[in-house]
This record gives C-alpha cells, structure tokens and sequence, in this order.
C-alpha cells in the first residue's frame, strides 16, 4: 500500500464535498422552514376566511336585533340569550316537536341504511351470483339519477298509498337501499377484506348470513361508521323531500320549520332565526368533530361526496 | 378419516380449462402431497375438494360419499390458509373455538378441545392475544389449532408454509410431520416446493397444466421419474439433461451423446431415434464412471456439504456435478468426469421414459 | 337447476332490499316519468296523452325553461372550475412540506358538511344583503358594495361563492390522489433542477389529471343537481327577474306550485339525458381512474 499526496488530496477534497454539502442542506432547512411558515400564514388566514361567516351567524344569534347588521365584530356587546329561548318558541309550534321530528326521521333513516346497504354491498362484494355484474351496473348507474327525474312518480305513488304527510316516504325508501353511494362506500371496504376469511369460515360451519353477521361487519365498523355519519348528516339536512311531502307544521322537520322563519321575513326576528339556524347545525358539527377522521377516510376511499 | 376419490374431475373458467379428466385415488390415512409449478391447478383442485370452487366435472368422494353438491360445512374437512386466514377481530381462543361452536358442539367439549390442541401446538400462553399480536410462526400454529380442534377426516393445507422464513419453515416442516404421525388422519397439502413435498409426503402427485405427470411416493418420482417434467422438477440441484442418439446394433443399443464416448447399453425397446438422457448431478463423478469424458471446470460453488461443479463437455453442454470430496478445485482445470449406466434415466421424444429391456446384462 | 339455486338464493335473499327499491323507486318511477313526460297531467284528472307537445313547448316556446338552462349552465361553468382550482390549490399547500395538517383539513372540510344545510342558505341571504357583511367589508376598503342577493346582475355570484366555499370533498380527493404521487419523481426533478412551476406541470397535473377528470365530472353533475340553497335564496321562486332560477328549482315549482306534472317530468327527462351524458363520458373513461383490487386468479 502506497500513501501518497494524492491519496491525501483525495480526503481534503472530500472534507470539502461534505461541508459544501452541510452547508447546502442547512439552507434547503432555512428556505423550507421559512416556505413552511409562509405556508401556515397564507393557510391560518384562509381558513379564518372559510370560517368567518360561520363565527358571524354564531355571534349574531347572541346580539341584540339592532347590532347584527352594520357591525363586522365577533363580539356582542350583550349576550342576548334571549334569541334562543324565543327562538325556539317562535312558531306555531315548539322547536321540541322539529327536533323531535328530525331526529326520528333522522334515526329510522340512518338505520334503514346501514341495514339495506348493507346486504347489498355484501352481497356485490362477497357472493358469486348469476347477474352480479349485471345489477352492480345498474346499481352503479343509479347513483347519477338525479332525485328530480324520479321525484314526481315517487310523489304520486305515495299519495296513492296515502303516505304524503307522513315520514314513510322519507325512511321507507332507505330501508330499501335507495342511497346508492352507501352500497357503493361499502362495496369499496368490503373488498378490501381478505377473501379466505369467508372461506375459512364456510369451512368452520358459517352460513352466508352468518358470515357477514360474524365475520365481515365486525370487521367493517370503520365503514359502517363513516356510512352512519355521512348519512345521519344528509338526511338531519335533508331538505326536498321533506318540502315535499310534510304539509303539516306538527310534522315538519328542522330545515322546514327554519324555512318558515323567512316566510315571516320583515317581522325582524333575525336573532332567533340565527339562534335557530346555529342549533340546527350543532349536531352536524358535533358529529364531524366527533368523526372526523372516519369522515376524511370514507371520503377518500370511496372517491366521492 | 376417509379416503378420497377423484374422478374425471375437470375446472373450467369459461373456455378456459384449469383441470381436465383427472383420476385419482388417496388412500384413508394417507399424506398427500399436490406439487407442480404456479397455475398448475394444484390450488384449485385443493379448493374443489375443500367445496370452496365449483365443480365443472366428474365427482369428487369423501368416505365414498359423493359430495359434489355438499358445501364446504358438510364435508367434514378443515383446511389451513397460505394467508392464515385468522379471524382478525378474534381472540386466539375465539378463533379456536368459532367453528366447534357452529357446529353444536357442546361447551365442555369445545373446551376439552381447544385446550387440548393449544397443548399440542404449544400455543396455550398466547390464548387471549388477538391475531395481530402474533408472529409468523405463531399464527401459523393457531391457523393449524383451528383445523384440528375440529376433529375433521380430511386436512386441506394450502402452502401453509410459503409465508414463512427460511428457518421456521424447516421447524413447521417436521412439527407438521409429527403431528401427522401421532393424528394420522387423511392430509392433503399442497405445495410448490418439492423439498416439502419429499420429506413429508407418503405421495405425491405432481401436477401440469391441470393433469397429473406422476403419482407415487418421494422415492419414485426421485428415482423413477416418468417424464422429463417430472425429472426436471423433482431433486435439487436440477437434473442434467443430454441430447443424445440411440443406434441399435445387434442386441444392444448404443448411445451417442456430443462430447462424450459412445456407449452401448441394453436394447431400448423404440431403435433408432433421439432421446433425451438424465442424469442427477450427484451420480456424476470427477475422475471415473462406466462411461468417462473430459470436461473444463467453469463455475465452482462451495456449500460446505457439497460443492457444485459447472463443468463444460467438449461439446460446450455445461454438466452440474455435485462432489462431496475433499479435492479443491480451480476455475478452468481440466476434469475427467463419469457416471455409472444404472444411473441414467432415458426418455423418448415426446419426453416419456423408457427402459432398457435386460436391465441386469449391461453392467460389464 | 337446484344447484344453480343453491348458489344463487342466498345473494338474492341480501339483495332482496335493494332490487326492490330499484323497481319500486328507481326504474319504475324514471320510466312513469317517461310515460308522463308524453302527457299533461295535473294531479286532479287522469294523465292525457299529447304526444310531444310537452317537448315542443319546451324546446321552442317556453323561454323560461332556455332562462333555466342560461342559470344552471353558467353556474356550473362558473362554480365548478372555481371550486376545482380552490380545491387542487389548498391541497397542495396541504400536500407538501407541513407535518400536521388535520385542523386545516377538518376546517376547510367543515362548509362542505354544512353548505347543503337552511341554516347556511340562510346565513348566506344576510351575508350578501345590502347591508350584509360583505358590504361592510368593502366599504372599510372605500368600495360602494351592490345589492348582491337582490339585483339579477350578481344574484348568481353569490351562490357560486357558496359553491367554491364548499370546496372540502374535491380537496380531500386531490389530497389522495396527490399522496399516491411516488416522492422519489419530485426528488428526481429537484436533483435536476427543474423549477417548481415545471414540476407542477410536468409531473402533479399529467399524474393527477385521472383525479382531476373525475372530480371534474362528478362536480359537475352534482352542481347540475344544486337546489336547496338556490330555492332558499330566491325565495323559492328563482328571483330575482328569474336570475336564480336554476333548472331543479324551475321544475319544482312547475311540479308542486302549479301542479304540471307532465310537463315537469319533460323538464326531468331532459335533465336526465343531460346528466346520463356526463356519466357516460365519465363511465367510458373510467378504467384511467377506477382500478379494483378484486377478484382472485
């Protein structure tokens, strides 16, 4: 072995890469810590936009009448608890009897769909049958209907029936699987779930319902709960259908019963209507804070809404 | 435990044919092994027993019972996942238990069971963990519990060990052995490793393209190859094949191969034609043989055991020789190399073997 | 045969629901829509037949149904893109660079929840009110605001504001779609100094353009569907001076104000062949975007 200058050379000249190459990185760190930083400005101020009207409908169900418009602040200069309390007895009836209203239509719906959809996606996702592609295109297709084009024969059908003014065309329709973006959410989760475990449970004595009580459900809580709270939201926001076929105020639902705050426009009760609007959405937010993740991954596993 | 008969058993997709008119008979207490390379319909017919694939053709019997049209629940037979297949949101116990308890076994009896297999696998302190708490091999175990809690006649295993390291494979291997040996109940395993399907096996059936090439037991397919699939796919390192010449002469046929002298053997009984000559590379010798050529030593491949010579023949056909001598070898030294004639194996054209027809008049 | 029914029996049994509401509520009523389409029907004697006539007045006589389309058109060509471009935009931010990103992501996600909702569509009327928010705003900024909700000049903008405020799905989309970008490309082209701009459209646009497609059409056939919000800032009649009167809300009110049952379903059916043309673009282009990881060897 010869050590010699150039063996020498070669080692300062390395010592030089490295620190030329420290200091490179040192300022890619700087520059990518001021572009982070830039980054949550340009971003914290976006979202203070996105949520500003929010805070303003929360603010203004606390101010005076006289202070809601002309002032941009946050802040009321007096609590006006008031607006709620009277609020919810503005109208003919009581919003006791909106919530409750909702929140039946609301819990048989959520339902409904979890159950129908349910068996639907089990079976285009996990059973072998005549037809499967068939019908998973028709399903598929249903999806793009828009609920105008078959909203008119639907509203005959159930007035024949004599269902209009009651909640039956509301939930009957999603104990049917009516929703097809469910069917679609479930299908994606349950394909994803390995095919021997049916398998190995149809050796271990399953049936096919015993397969998708035992096995695929519990396995799919994560997309049965994304499921519930995306359909829990719709139906608590739902608002056509329920214009349609609720005529009595003693049956109408939350969004109807804000509507009627409008109709009455000009007798200045927008503190109470905000109250109103703000409460209408505290269960919709509640459960998005609650859920939000379920929320993000039903999202991007399914691709839509 | 039952035997299992297969007859003209076939699998069609559509047009496409996985499985044609296949015959076969596995004997009660039997373990059989289903080798062949990838998308050779082992795992099919594997899963056409177990009634988890339709069947296109023909009848498949458990017991002498025709059970084409029972589902997989009544067919008595337990069957262990390449995937494992756990019940994920079960405990080991649970996944133990789930199906004893589908099938109405009494809860003392599940108990007596599934405490009985966990003793046998060794898996009792692991009972409460869920399936993602365990390793590999421990998964492996709780998969092989879950079968024979059931008490079934017929085990299904399908590459039970491929997801394995290489060691806990050889472990798995032989408690897999014993657990045959102390059950005894009907196995049927299939596998594209030929090493796991000659130490455990009692027969294996090597499949092709959806039809068998050979059924017999590890030392006949290793010694007695019917064809040159099976030659080439059974034993490790890979058989030598040569093109060679038969010439019949007076009684006796002699055979020329490129690079080696010409040698005369026993009648075969098809004359003059080419064939394909075999022979394994550990019944090739450095030095000496009943039939000796020269060659160049290419590759040397030292495995402590053994050493792997890649010798090239005149001809430029490269032999593999394994030499379990002390000789060290270099790269490009020249080497006498040699086989005896009662190690060749011969196959006509079409890949069929045949036989010399006085095998015990050749030796000289 | 039996054994044709033992397999089959048991899907059948779990799709029972679903084939049900598919005759009873989806089939069913989209072909009586058809047939009503064809008729003029009121609700109080039975359906007429009169041929095309419900389509002849639509096509060349009705000029609020054209007034319809000009709204529902120029609000998907202006509320899509501007949701889309506000999407692909904070998702990027979003994408690159930043450790935590579930608040901002819960935030910008939160109108898309709540923007369906009264509550929202109401808030909205007061935010564009002459003397609304956003008045005040500009006015600090010296900007005399118009009457937004009220003058037909800007009414629409005012719900495309709200369309691009509820910006949240496509994001989360994008934000998929831009996570399954390998890294190891934006390293490449950064060892070899391609700036950012070309990186952007040489690498994130040609290897998002699948998702960007399907958020396209899906944003748009959902913004053909938009009703709710339109319905309550116009007061439920498309004021003013028709400037709000999306095509949803026009067939509403033709249907259940004055109870024309056939011509409304006209009004359907065309919607349907606009949305079924969409889809079909979206289906026929499908295997670029949708990818199943199914069915065994």
């Amino acid at each position: 072995m010869k050590t010699s200058a150039t063996d020498l050379e070669l080692a300062i000249q390395m010592d030089e890469a490295a620190r030329v190459a420290h200091e490179l990185r040192l300022k890619r760190d700087r520059q990518e810590r001021n572009g982070r930083i830039l980054k949550h400005i340009f971003l914290i101020i976006v979202s203070c936009v996105m949520l500003y009207p929010l805070f303003w409908l929360l603010a203004s169900s606390f101010k005076p009448e006289n202070e809601i418009f002309g002032s941009l602040t946050l802040w009321p200069s007096e609590f006006q608890f008031e607006n709620y309390t009277k609020g919810w007895y503005a109208l003919p009836m009581s919003f006791t009897v909106f919530y409750v209203n909702s929140a039946i239509v609301t819990g048989l719906s959520v339902i409904g769909n979890l159950v129908s959809c349910s068996f639907a996606a089990y079976a285009f996702a996990r059973l072998n049958f005549t037809g499967r592609s068939f019908f998973f295109a028709l399903m598929m297709m249903t999806l793009m209907i828009p609920y105008h084009v078959v909203l008119i024969p639907q509203y005959v059908q159930f007035l024949n029936l004599g269902w209009v003014d009651t909640y039956l065309p509301l939930v009957v329709p999603r104990f049917l699987a009516s929703d097809a973006f469910f069917i679609f959410l479930m299908v994606q989760f349950f394909r994803q779930l390995p095919r021997e475990l049916d398998e190995a449970a149809m050796i271990d004595g399953c049936s096919p319902f015993k397969i998708y009580w035992a096995i695929i459900l519990p396995l799919s809580l994560p997309a049965m709960g994304t499921a519930a709270i995306f359909s829990l939201i719709w139906v608590w926001e739902d608002f056509l259908a329920p214009l349609i076929y609720l005529n009595d105020i003693k049956s109408y639902t939350v969004p109807l019963a804000l509507r009627l705050f409008l109709d009455q426009e000009g007798q200045s009760a927008y503190g109470q209507m905000f109250a109103m609007s703000v409460l209408s959405l505290v269960p919709v937010v509640i459960f998005f804070v609650l859920f939000q993740k379920l929320i993000v991954r039903g999202i991007a596993t399914s691709g839509m809404k | 435990m039952a035997g299992l008969t297969l007859r003209n058993v076939g699998k069609r997709y559509g047009a496409l044919s996985i499985i044609q008119g296949l015959n076969l008979g596995i004997h009660d207490g039997e373990f059989l092994v289903l080798v062949g390379p990838s998308g050779c319909g082992k795992s099919t017919l594997l899963r056409m027993i177990a009634g988890l694939e339709d069947i296109s053709e023909g009848t498949i019997s458990i017991g002498g019972k025709v059970v084409n049209d029972l589902p997989a629940s009544k067919r008595e037979l337990s069957m262990v996942f390449q995937s494992y297949a756990l019940y994920p949101h079960m405990s080991v116990r649970k996944n133990l238990a789930f199906g004893l308890q589908n099938f109405k076994v009494s809860r003392s009896e599940v108990e007596r069971r599934v405490a009985e297999a966990a003793r046998i696998l060794q898996i009792e302190q692991l009972m409460d963990r869920k399936p993602r708490q365990l390793s590999g091999g421990q998964k492996q175990r709780v998969a092989i519990g879950r079968s024979i809690v059931r008490e079934p006649q017929l085990f299904l295993f399908d590459e039970p060990l491929s997801n394995l390291d290489a060691e806990l494979r050889v472990q798995m291997r032989a408690e897999l052995a014993s657990l045959y040996a102390r059950l005894g109940t009907t196995m049927i395993y299939v596998t594209h490793d030929q090493v796991e399907a000659m130490t455990m096996a009692s027969r294996i059936v090597v499949l092709r393209g959806g039809k068998i090439e050979q059924l017999g037991t590890p030392q006949d397919l290793y010694t007695r190859p019917q064809n040159l699939f099976v030659a080439g796919f059974i034993g490790s390192p890979k058989i030598n094949m040569l093109q060679a010449k038969a010439t019949r002469e007076a009684g006796r046929t002699v055979v020329s191969v490129a690079g080696m002298p010409d040698f005369a053997i026993a009648e075969l009984p098809t004359g003059d034609q080419a064939l394909t000559l075999c022979v394994r590379p550990s019944s090739l010798r450095v030095g000496s043989g009943d039939v000796t050529g020269e060659g160049t030593i290419r590759l040397v491949e030292y495995l402590g055991s053994e050493t792997l010579l890649h010798i090239a023949l005149s001809s430029g056909q490269v032999l593999l020789v394994s030499d379990n001598g002390r000789t060290s070898y270099r790269m490009g030294d020249p080497v006498t190399i040699g086989f005896d004639l009662p190690d060749l194996h011969y196959f006509d054209s079409t890949g069929q073997r045949i036989e010399p027809i006085q095998k015990e008049s050749q030796a000289q | 045969m039996k054994r044709f029914f033992a397999r089959n029996a048991p899907a059948y049994v779990f799709l029972l629901p679903w084939l049900i509401g598919f005759f009873l509520l989806a089939l069913g009523p989209i072909l009586a829509s058809l047939y009503l389409s064809f008729t003029r029907y009121d609700m109080v004697s039975a359906p007429r037949w009169i041929g095309w006539g419900n389509y002849e007045y639509m096509f060349t006589r009705d000029r609020r149904f054209w007034k319809a389309l000009e709204v529902t058109f120029t609000y998907v060509a202006l509320a899509v893109p501007a949701r889309l471009i506000m999407a692909l935009g904070v998702a990027m931010l979003l994408d690159k660079g930043l450790r935590t990103i579930g608040l901002y992501r819960a935030i910008f996600y939160l109108p898309s929840l709540l923007g369906a909702s009264i509550a929202i569509a109401i808030l909205w009327r007061q935010l564009f009110a002459a003397d609304g928010v956003v008045n005040q705003v500009l006015a600090m900024v010296g900007i005399q605001g118009a009457s937004w909700i009220t003058d037909p000049d800007t009414s629409l903008y005012t719900l495309v504001v709200l369309a691009m405020w509820q910006f949240g799905s496509p994001m989360l989309i994008f934000l998929a779609g831009l996570r399954g970008i390998p890294r190891d490309l934006y390293e490449a082209a950064e060892i070899d100094g391609t700036p950012r701009w070309r990186q952007f459209t040489r690498i994130t646009l040609p290897l998002l353009a699948p998702v960007i497609f399907f958020n396209l059409v899906l944003q748009t056939i959902d913004s053909f569907k938009t009703f709710s919000s339109a319905f309550i800032i116009s007061n439920g009649t498309g004021a003013p001076a028709d400037s709000l009167l999306f095509y949803t809300v026009y067939l509403f009110n033709e249907a259940f104000k004055f109870f024309r049952m056939g011509y409304a379903s006209a009004l359907a059916w065309f919607l349907l062949v606009i949305i079924a043309t969409f889809t079909a673009i979206a289906f026929f282009t499908s295997k670029y975007w949708v990818h199943y990881e199914n069915e065994r060897d």
